[in-house]
């Protein structure tokens, strides 16, 4: 949109988005958002010129700038909000009207693995199994550890957790700290080999399907683990 | 269960037992926007409290970030700016956070998410504080740990 163009609105259409629950059309224009937010002026843009653009049927200018990927739908806004408009909820909303191949950076990219694989990595089963034991053995060797095993697809357990990916990609450390609490708890747990990731990235790409069929996995895992309770860190 | 019930829970019924004397240092907890005040909106319970108690069973000397719970301040990694490529905003995007922590003087930052930890762990070394240890409350947890 060139700045130097004048809007004319007449050839708008405020009616596109009425049927969204943002309540975008009671905005009072009042600027609490734009103040709260961080990045407000990021790319020339803030809260209010959003829900603004929104509510007079600039959806399309939206959907093509950058501010709705910079904003961290953090909800600052939203909790100063006089009039309970959604605005992190139109930020998502917003983000799932791109073009899967114009999503930035590699959000679709990772989904789309996770939806076709289980994981955003592609990791193969053998290679994550691998990893885990890998990281328990080194467990093992820690005083006050010893015999430690990580105990995948073990039916019966009582507790399942997930997995983020980058824990058995470039942060492997990271997987210690839990296994270790689980161990000094005698917890009964359990990894699945297959379906494990923990993140769901269309929370960020505003893809409620994909994300019902990655929610979906984890509870088809723990029905057939016969495991009662979840811990999802992610 | 959320990771806040499960621990609380280890420590309630004496399944973990901790030191509180590990760190010799000042922390602080960061709120993650997700577990607070979004899981306020959504679920009308945010998680405010329930880390502060497991920080208090950790440590001696920990202080809160000002502003805090409902009201405290994205860390800019959240909502997966940290996969945009947009990194130069996400790097601005946390300046006012990074000058939140550095006004508590503490050199041990405490959070319970993973964007959050990749984010803040990231950019402290733009913001000049390449000595602030980033970590994980159940890390946090599994250190003081009485075996």
């Amino acid at each position: 949109m060139a700045p130097d163009q004048p809007v004319r609105l007449e050839n708008l259409n405020p009616a596109c988005c009425t049927a969204w629950l943002h309540e975008q059309d009671l905005c009072l224009t009042c600027a609490m958002c734009a103040s709260a937010c961080p990045v407000a002026g990021v790319d020339d843009f803030d809260p209010r010129k959003m829900v603004r653009m929104v509510s007079l049927g600039m959806v399309d200018q939206v959907v093509r700038s950058r501010w709705p990927w910079i904003c961290t739908m953090c909800g600052k806004c939203e909790q100063v909000c006089p009039m309970g408009v959604g605005i992190a909820d139109i930020t998502r909303r917003i983000r799932s009207l791109r073009d899967d191949n114009r999503v930035p950076g590699i959000l679709h990219k990772g989904l789309a693995a996770a939806l076709e694989t289980g994981n955003n990595l592609s990791l193969p089963k053998e290679d994550f199994i691998f990893i885990l034991e890998d990281v328990a053995e080194e467990i093992a060797e820690e005083p006050g550890f010893e015999g430690f095993g990580v105990p995948i697809d073990k039916t019966g357990a009582r507790l399942l957790t997930t997995i983020h990916n980058k824990l058995v990609n470039t942060h492997t450390e990271d997987l210690k700290p839990w296994w270790k609490i689980f161990h000094a708890a005698g917890e009964d747990w359990t990894v699945a080999s297959d379906n494990w990731e923990g993140t769901s990235w269309g929370y960020f790409t505003g893809d409620d399907e994909a994300m019902k069929i990655m929610a979906g996995r984890i509870v088809e895992n723990m029905r057939r683990l016969e495991v009662d309770t979840l811990l999802w860190p992610e | 269960m959320t990771v806040f019930d499960l621990i609380i829970d280890y420590i309630k019924s004496g399944r973990i037992r901790l030191d509180r004397r590990r760190f010799n240092v000042r922390a602080t907890y960061h709120d993650p926007c997700n577990y607070g005040r979004r899981a306020q909106k959504r679920f009308g319970h945010g998680y405010f409290e329930e880390p502060r108690w497991i920080m208090d069973q950790c440590l001696d000397d920990w202080i809160d970030l000002h502003p805090n719970r409902l009201h405290q301040i994205c860390c800019g990694g959240g909502g997966g700016a940290l996969a945009t490529g947009y990194d130069e905003e996400r790097i601005f995007h946390g300046r006012r956070k990074m000058d939140q922590i550095r006004a508590t003087g503490a050199q041990m930052l405490i959070l319970p998410c993973h964007s959050c930890h990749g984010q803040l762990n990231g950019i402290k070394t733009t913001y000049e504080m390449e000595d602030l240890t980033v970590k994980y409350l159940w890390e946090l947890v599994a250190d003081c740990l009485v075996r």
